[in-house]
């Protein structure tokens, strides 16, 4: 009697074991009730929007390497209200920089930032079909494509993340690519996106097919791979959709915005406001305001910080003919003296360095400033590939395979536009005329550090570069420590 | 051995094997003195079979006995007694009483000890001690009760909590105990709810023993019991009663008219600016504390029935509560009304239900507190000069922006909560057999809360932060509403209601067998399933109609459109799954092992760690049980030692999950247009935050009197929830995005504890016993994670440098800041000085060079050291009670020492009223060492630095009461079996240097908030009387 009660009783308490055990793994998988959080979502094709929305945000990060890439070179100076103001890009210019470097830091994370969100969709690319879903996935690819080759222009070798988001434990598994590696991802990701792209798209800051293309040219220039940047550029100059804008001052206005001569612009507005405290956050250009005139009053021009001043030897680069110089570069005093008070006109100069020259692409103008503060609002755009920018990438990739015919009738493309006279010289010379056209046409929109090192001219240029080491810029310090120490540091830093 | 197991056999199958017949058995239980004893359980040994005794002490039954058989005579509070049949039938037994205090029943959770043969660390105490404070929170009554559990008041206002620490600070989230009623899970938030009269005893658990509880036991766990009946005995009504007067047991000394005026003048002159009081002759001026506190009332009635027939217990229990506040009467009421029935029945002999239903209704009506715009701090800092009303309409004070008139301010706030709640479970128990009992249980707990906040049109004078009006009157302010178009914003209601249910399922099978009388065995295998689900739908309505409260509902609403109006809701559930196993196996009540383990399953954590195991040892050495002890002063010793690990899960739900709440922007057609992205990053890999124990201690008992435990401590946490820097390819930095929360960072608190209870022969006219307690405590944080220096906690002043941090290698909420060195004497001493103090005037504090570098550095962290610990370094408690024939007199007692607190409630603003210390300033060389000069120019001197933090330690005669109990003769004329007369006081006087209002001082915003007294609302000073009736 007794041992049939235990074997009753066991029998039942085994019952609600198993009986609750059953249904355990259901029982504790809860979702957050009316949350969308990263592991419920992509239900539905808006979801995909909405996250290509996110993923794109991290485009307007560009004001940073566009600075980087012009105070690294000869082009400019840090400038600022002092040498400790952003004293990593006063380290930069000096090429004093190293593994401790706050601009350089933020480079990294907010590109990877980009790639993160990228990954997030591409991650959940199988979950559903929907119409829109090649659209979206091609402009995912090209966002990766973008913000990994900024990453291997920056540091080379970079830890490839593709399709998958990493835990907090996830960085220390991963090894730094070759850079081979990571460019071939990127002509991957810039082929698929070219693929699943358009040619003209309704809504003004998508992507589009050119844009792919161009940016796939790039980066088939930066590898010296001149055939596939030659066919790939000729895609987009043949495709008729793009020409050079006649009047080269008004590029860069607001209402020079999307022209017939862009082909990948990044998008801001004065809209919203900001604070220093987060500048990534921004919706507004932060160069501009940076760029402007220190406490300046007076017609034109709006007061702004004082950096990334243009060298008086990217001044006397320019023909005095070529009205490039004055729509690239402001010469400050000269312009107040051609004002009709100019005693009424007063700025002031920056303890971190004075060249007498400002950017006059990206600079605060009245009529295009945004809400408070307005040094960080400015609504102008970044043209990261302007059509004259892929005639120059053709006409060099056209020279490097022996095809000078078309590379001059490129390069003299851009020249015409703004009354310089035709070159018509051949080789190697017609190589170094190419390069020197791109200085001209594209000073202070970023591209020259770049291009100095991709071309071998670094250390010609640019005062204390040393090769084999500054041609990258060292990983920083904390984020090899962060991903468990595990990566070198770039050569010689 | 082999000796053994046939003994074994033996005794297993002897009730089978021995040659048995039908006797009839009887006879009376006496105790020592004679008496009958009613209600003792009287069974032949090892079966089922038996009865208890009638109201006389006799027994009579039938059962089939052989010649090994024996009888059981068993009792609460007796020495359990064997006798051999053999033969006889009629048998009269005398009982004696056991060592109370060895015996007491320690509640372990699933299951029940003795102090005896307990091999952990436990505190308990008594309803009717906690009953007796008439305080109306059992937590607040708790403290100084016993040794290891610190409690500290987050608010002295009627219904205000407090915070519950047992053996120090494990972490800057939550620390609260796991809180037991009756096995339901109960809230410290909801503690308002319970009665502290509906309370039989609460035992804590203090060490790894705790772990029964597994996930949620690393800070300890709290058991309450409530009242319940007894078998066999007659219905018992009590009904007490006691009324109260508050009082405010403290005023501060602030400046009067005529001070306040001559110290502001010296201020402005020393600033440069003009005086503002051309005439400083202004009297006493007005004393806003006076017009502020008031005297308020309490009351209390609290109706018990208990008692049991044959086969059910009961206790049942009703009770309304209610106190005004000090400050603001009644509008800081708290109100409740509480019901209880608790019911054991035996269904037949061998299902017993158990059912317990606590129902709970309370009114809290609330005023800002402890912070910036709280109505003390207004009163603190209001201006002596100026009248609480002037023609007839309340005074403003329009030089300060964030100081209104507090007499104003409590007039216009209208903040209520209204809470019903449901407690209760049902519980089978199955006794299988002497060796199994299988416990199934239900239980809920369900709380209905509405809040309603009323926001009149008000206006407090120009510029003050905390109007809702445009002028004096009272215009609504217009709101743009698009185009140009403008709507009024008058008086407005927030409401919300929100609910919370859990549920709880436990099924537990309980073993206990003694093998060769000297082997026993225990154990426990049970599981648990938990949920607990929260939601609110809440909402906002404009211009209520006439200004007034009276139309004070979302219903009444007259908003244009509903543009102004709007709604939030929230939702959340959680669920745990657990299974216990706790084995314990005692040698001769002289060695005792125990283990426990626990699996626990939360949807809490990540998918990698959903399950935990939580281990625990433990074991007792009883000294005095073998034979070469000797030693007669003490008659009882035991070592014990414990080892566990336990975990807490009080962390956010789904924090291990990646939301969408970062920022997508991006601008397409000119337009900035949203999108969504990753805020936090995920984190799969999360878990619960662990904490290892040792416990090692000592119970014993001297020359029968005086009871002894010592208990020492480590208590190592690790796994602490933080927020580090991580690499950047995670993609955490984007707009918007955080690193993933991650477990890193470890705590450690080493404490020592003795606990002495004394007591003479309570069979004496005379009855003497007393309760010390004692804890020390050294809390350290031993490690942060890489990439973290330190977490900042609550700021100083407003606006001013962070106070408070969570940094290794100090206290957690340790204060840091400037050490001072007294005060610059004069322009020749800041000359002549070594260190350079940027701006240094005499009369300005000094400060120390902490880095040697010559220079005070205000900006960075350089100099700034640590200034003290909210942390009590050692804290006592003691109970004295005497009894002398009709006579009681108690006595409760309650020190904390070694802490530290932020004097943070004095505005740093020109025009603000002050402390009177100030009186003793600096005004010209030799003046003073200690108070700095005043002034409204910029100055140094409101940098946080140890002038501003002061010794914290008191000690507080929490409670005096004094009895008398009519004899009981006279009053069973009129069929009272008792009636007794007190008069009591709490909280009667505090020794301390603090300046503020009360050293007992919580931590009202998370652990890095404690200390920092922000205009606490003081708990008042009470004087009671009271009658307790038993019918």
């Amino acid at each position: 009697m007794k041992n049939i009660n235990i074997i009753k009783t066991l029998f039942v308490s085994a019952f609600m074991l198993v009986g609750v055990y059953g249904c355990e793994k259901n029982f504790l998988e809860l979702d957050p009730p009316y949350t969308q959080d990263a592991e419920n979502y992509f239900n539905t094709e808006a979801d995909y929007q909405q996250a290509l929305i996110g993923a794109y945000d991290l485009l307007q990060a560009s004001f940073l390497n566009v600075w980087i890439g012009e105070i690294a070179s000869d082009n400019s100076i840090a400038g600022g209200e002092s040498v400790t103001d952003t004293k990593g890009l006063h380290e930069i210019d000096e090429m004093q920089h190293g593994g401790e470097n706050n601009e350089l830091r933020s480079i990294f994370r907010w590109y990877y930032a980009g790639v993160a969100r990228t990954n997030f969709i591409l991650e959940a690319q199988d979950n559903l079909d929907f119409t829109s879903k090649a659209s979206v996935m091609a402009q995912a690819k090209f966002l990766r494509g973008y913000y990994y080759f900024q990453l291997v222009k920056f540091f080379g070798d970079v830890p490839l993340v593709i399709d998958e988001r990493l835990g907090p434990e996830g960085a220390s598994s991963k090894d730094r690519s070759p850079a081979s590696e990571v460019y071939a991802q990127i002509e991957q990701d810039l082929q698929d996106a070219a693929n699943g792209l358009d040619w003209i798209v309704a809504e003004k800051g998508r992507v589009t097919k050119g844009a792919a293309l161009s940016l796939l040219g790039k980066v088939y220039l930066y590898q010296d791979k001149f055939t596939d940047a030659a066919s790939t550029l000729d895609q987009v100059i043949s495709s008729g959709n793009y020409s050079l804008v006649s009047n080269y001052s008004e590029l860069f206005t607001v209402a020079g915005e999307n022209g017939s001569e862009s082909v990948f612009e990044i998008e801001y507005s004065g809209l919203e406001g900001g604070g220093y405290g987060c500048l990534i956050c921004l919706e507004g250009n932060a160069a501009p305001g940076f760029h402007g005139i220190r406490q300046y009053t007076g017609p034109v021009y709006g007061d702004g910080n004082s950096y990334n001043l243009p060298t008086q030897a990217l001044y006397d680069a320019f023909a005095a003919n070529d009205l490039r110089r004055d729509a690239s570069i402001l010469d400050i005093d000269a312009f107040i003296a051609a004002q009709a008070n100019p005693a009424d006109i007063t700025y002031a100069v920056g303890g971190g360095g004075h060249t007498g020259y400002y950017n006059n692409k990206y600079i605060k103008r009245q009529g295009e400033i945004g809400l408070p503060d307005n040094d960080l609002t400015s609504p102008v755009n970044y043209r990261v590939i302007r059509y004259a920018d892929v005639l120059l990438m053709a006409a060099e990739a056209h020279n490097r395979n022996g095809n000078d015919g078309a590379a001059l009738t490129y390069l003299n493309e851009v020249r015409g536009r703004v009354n310089m006279p035709n070159i018509n010289s051949g080789g190697t010379q017609l190589t170094e005329d190419i390069w020197n056209e791109r200085r001209l046409e594209l000073s202070g929109e970023g591209h020259r550090f770049f291009d100095l090192v991709r071309t071998g001219k670094a250390a010609t240029f640019i005062e204390g570069f040393q090769e084999n080491k500054h041609e990258l810029f060292p990983l920083p310090q904390a984020e090899i420590d962060l991903a468990g120490g595990n990566w070198d540091q770039n050569p010689s830093y | 051995m082999k000796f053994k197991l046939i003994t074994l056999l033996i005794f297993v199958f002897s009730g089978t094997i021995a040659f048995s017949q039908s006797t009839k058995l009887s006879g009376t239980v006496k105790d020592e003195t004679g008496i009958t004893m009613p209600g003792v359980n009287v069974k032949i040994a090892g079966t089922t079979v038996g009865t208890t005794t009638d109201m006389d002490g006799k027994f009579s039954f039938t059962a089939d006995v052989n010649e090994t058989s024996m009888l059981n005579f068993s009792f609460i509070g007796f020495e359990t007694k064997e006798v051999l049949i053999a033969g006889r039938t009629t048998f009269d037994v005398v009982l004696t009483t056991k060592m109370e205090s060895l015996n007491e029943v320690v509640v372990v959770g699933y299951g029940t000890s003795t102090k005896k043969e307990f091999t952990g660390a436990s505190g308990k105490v008594m309803g009717d001690k906690v009953e007796k404070l008439n305080i109306p929170r059992m937590d607040q009554a708790l403290q100084g009760q016993m040794s290891g559990v610190n409690i500290s008041t987050n608010s002295g206002s009627p219904g205000g909590s407090s915070s519950i620490r047992i053996r120090g600070l494990s972490t800057f989230g939550d620390n609260d105990p796991l809180i037991l009623v009756d096995g339901i899970v109960y809230d410290s938030e909801g503690l308002n709810s319970l009665n502290p009269s509906d309370i039989e005893s609460i035992n804590v658990l203090k060490d790894a023993t705790a772990g029964i509880y597994g996930v949620r036991a690393a800070n300890g766990v709290i058991l309450i019991e409530t009242k319940k009946g007894s078998l066999n005995s007659k219905p018992s009504l009590s009904l007490d009663y006691y009324y109260g007067i508050q009082q405010p047991s403290n005023k501060l000394g602030l400046l009067n008219a005529k001070e306040y005026a001559v110290i502001k003048n010296e201020m402005f002159a020393n600033g440069g600016d003009n005086v503002p009081f051309a005439n400083t002759e202004l009297g006493n001026g007005t004393d806003w504390q006076d017009a502020v506190f008031e005297n308020a009332p309490m009351q209390s009635v609290n109706l018990n029935l208990t008692g049991g027939s044959k086969n059910t217990r009961y206790s049942i229990g009703t009770s309304f509560y209610t106190q005004d506040g000090i400050v603001g009467g009644d509008k800081a009421n708290f109100t409740r009304y509480n019901a209880r029935v608790n019911l054991a029945t035996d269904l037949d002999d061998r299902f017993t239900l158990n059912s317990v239903f606590l129902y709970t209704h309370e009114e809290r009506a609330a005023l800002p507190e402890n912070g910036i715009g709280s109505v003390l701090y207004n009163t603190i800092n209001a201006f002596p000069n100026v009248p609480v009303k002037a023609n007839g309409t309340y005074s403003y004070m329009e030089e300060v922006s964030d100081i209104i008139n507090p007499i104003a301010q409590m007039e216009n706030i209208y903040n209520d909560a209204l809470v019903d709640k449901v407690v209760g479970k049902e519980e089978l128990v199955f006794k299988i057999n002497d060796n199994f009992t299988l416990t199934n249980r239900g239980s809920y707990n369900y709380a209905l809360v509405d809040n309603k906040v009323f926001s009149p049109l008000v206006w407090f004078g120009a510029g003050k932060a905390q109007n809702s009006a445009i002028n004096a009157n009272l215009d609504p302010t217009l709101v743009d509403i698009g185009d140009s178009t403008f709507i009024e914003r008058g008086a407005s209601v927030y409401e919300a209601r929100s609910t919370y249910v859990d549920l709880q399922y436990e099924g537990f099978l309980n073993y206990e067998q003694k093998f060769n009388t000297h082997h026993s065995v225990k154990a426990t295998l049970g599981t648990s399933v938990f949920r607990r689900r929260g939601q609110q739908l809440s909402g906002t309505a404009y211009n209520i109609p006439n200004n007034s409260e009276e139309y004070a509902d979302i219903s009444a609403n007259l908003a244009p459109g509903g543009f102004l109006n709007n709604t939030g809701s929230f939702e959340f559930e959680e669920r745990l799954l657990s299974t216990f196993l706790r084995a314990e196996y005692n040698y001769k009540f002289k060695y005792m092992f125990s283990t426990i383990l626990r699996r626990d399953g939360s949807s809490k954590f990540g998918p990698n760690s959903r399950y935990g195991y939580f281990p625990t040892f433990s074991g007792a050495w009883v000294l005095s049980e073998e034979d070469f002890y000797d030693f007669a002063p003490i008659n009882f010793a035991k070592l014990r030692a414990s080892f566990g690990i336990s975990g807490n899960d009080q962390i956010a739900n789904f924090a291990n999950r990646a939301l969408l709440n970062g920022e997508g922007v991006y601008v397409f057609n000119d337009v900035i247009t949203n999108g969504v992205a990753i805020g936090r990053s995920a984190n799969p890999d999360l878990k619960w935050e662990s904490t290892q124990q040792f416990n090692i201690g000592v119970d014993a008992n001297v020359y029968n009197i005086v009871d002894v435990t010592i208990n020492y401590f480590i208590k190592n946490t690790s796994d602490l929830l933080f927020q580090p820097d991580v690499s950047g390819i995670i993609g955490s930095y984007g707009p918007g995005g955080f690193p993933p929360v991650i477990n890193a960072g470890d705590v450690t608190n080493r404490g020592f504890e003795l606990e002495l209870g004394y007591s003479t022969d309570p069979k004496k006219d005379f009855v003497f016993n007393t309760n010390f307690n004692l804890t020390t405590l050294k809390n350290e944080v031993v490690s942060t994670p890489d990439g973290v220096d330190f977490l900042p906690g609550v700021t100083f002043g407003v606006g001013g440098n962070v106070a408070t941090r969570f940094e290794e290698g100090f206290p957690i909420g340790y204060f840091v800041g400037l050490e001072t060195d007294g005060v610059f004497q004069s322009q020749e001493e800041i000359d002549q000085a070594t260190v350079k103090q940027e701006g240094a005037k005499p009369g300005d504090l000094i400060y120390v060079d902490q880095n040697g570098d010559g220079v005070i550095s205000f900006n960075d962290n350089q100099d700034k050291v640590m200034l003290g610990s909210p942390i009590p370094s050692l804290t006592l408690g003691s109970v004295l009670n005497g009894t002398y024939k009709g006579f009681d007199l108690s006595m409760n007692l309650y020190a904390a020492l070694g802490q530290e607190i932020v004097r943070n409630y004095e505005r740093q603003q020109p025009y603000a009223n002050q402390l009177d210390y100030v009186i003793n300033r600096w005004t010209g060389a030799g003046t003073s060492t200690e108070v700095p000069a005043q002034t409204t120019g910029s100055t140094r001197n409101t940098e946080f630095s140890d002038y501003y933090v002061e010794n914290g330690s008191f000690l507080r005669i929490r409670n005096v009461q004094l009895g008398y109990t009519l004899p009981k003769d006279f009053t069973q004329r009129f069929k009272v079996q008792s009636m007794r007369f007190y008069v009591s006081g709490n909280n009667l006087y505090t020794f301390t240097r603090y300046l503020g209002y009360d050293p007992d001082i919580g931590a009202n915003g998370g652990p890095l908030s404690a200390g920092v007294d922000y205009g606490f609302y003081p708990q008042a000073r009470t004087f009671m009387a009271g009658i307790n009736l038993k019918f």
